[in-house]
């Protein structure tokens, strides 16, 4: 488990805008691995939505892509 | 007047194949959207060469770039303490509708339609140059990762692209 207090932010600003964008990237590959893994599951976007803390048109909207990459695999 | 049109033609079908090119690098690096450091990759997919030579001008090869993308995000990552190691997941489908580019690559193709008041035909060399002088984000990041001086490989783009346009 990743210990939170051993993050440190970078006092130099590139560093620490590197660091962000790196960890949204992270983010991104693992909600859209989470999402495949509750669609593989039969989760309904109610439901990811509702765990994503999202609206359900929101999920869809960004995450639609998930589905229809696992219907061309 | 021919010649002009022709060479409009040109242009034409290289941002096509650029715009193209670097979605496709975008999709399989898990981003829909081409920043320029896609634009980057793409510019060394044209055919003309150029974007190539200016990476070999300056000692890079240019197969390297996209590991040393991949190598600035682990870098980024282990300059705050969080070692992870993003495996490369399956690529993304292309998004319906009108072609959209992340703010970086915006910047590229903006600049792009800038300078095409610039006689002569469009070059990868023009993309590497565009990139190259981009002081901060991924791409410079990727470059500074791959042991690339930015400011030298604009120098080197910028001589193929001048050297290119005398002959035209």
């Amino acid at each position: 488990m990743l210990d939170l207090h051993t993050i440190t932010v970078p006092t130099d600003p590139e560093e620490a805008l590197a660091a962000v964008v790196a960890l949204r990237r992270l983010a991104d590959n693992i909600e859209r691995q989470a999402v495949r893994s509750a669609l593989s599951q039969g989760w309904p976007w109610s439901r990811i939505a509702q765990a994503l803390g999202i609206t359900k048109q929101a999920a869809h909207k960004r995450l639609s892509g998930v589905a229809a990459d696992m219907s061309s695999t | 007047m021919f010649q002009g049109l022709k060479s409009k033609l040109n242009d034409m079908g290289t941002v096509k194949l650029l715009c193209e090119r670097a979605e496709t690098h975008a999709l399989l690096d898990q981003q829909r959207e081409p920043g320029a450091e896609h634009f980057l990759l793409a510019a060394l997919d044209l055919p003309d060469g150029t974007a190539r030579l200016a990476f070999e001008k300056v000692g890079a090869e240019p197969d390297a770039l996209k590991a040393a993308i991949e190598r600035q995000y682990a870098d980024a990552l282990r300059a705050i303490g969080l070692a992870a190691d993003v495996p490369a997941g399956t690529p993304m489908p292309a998004k319906p509708g009108l072609y959209q580019a992340a703010s970086s690559g915006r910047e590229i193709m903006q600049e792009l339609a800038a300078g095409r008041k610039d006689h002569g035909p469009l070059l990868g060399a023009h993309v590497v140059g565009l990139v190259a002088g981009m002081s901060h984000g991924v791409a410079a990041r990727s470059l500074r990762a791959l042991g690339v001086d930015p400011a030298h490989l604009k120098s080197a783009a910028d001589a193929i692209v001048d050297v290119a346009q005398a002959k035209a």
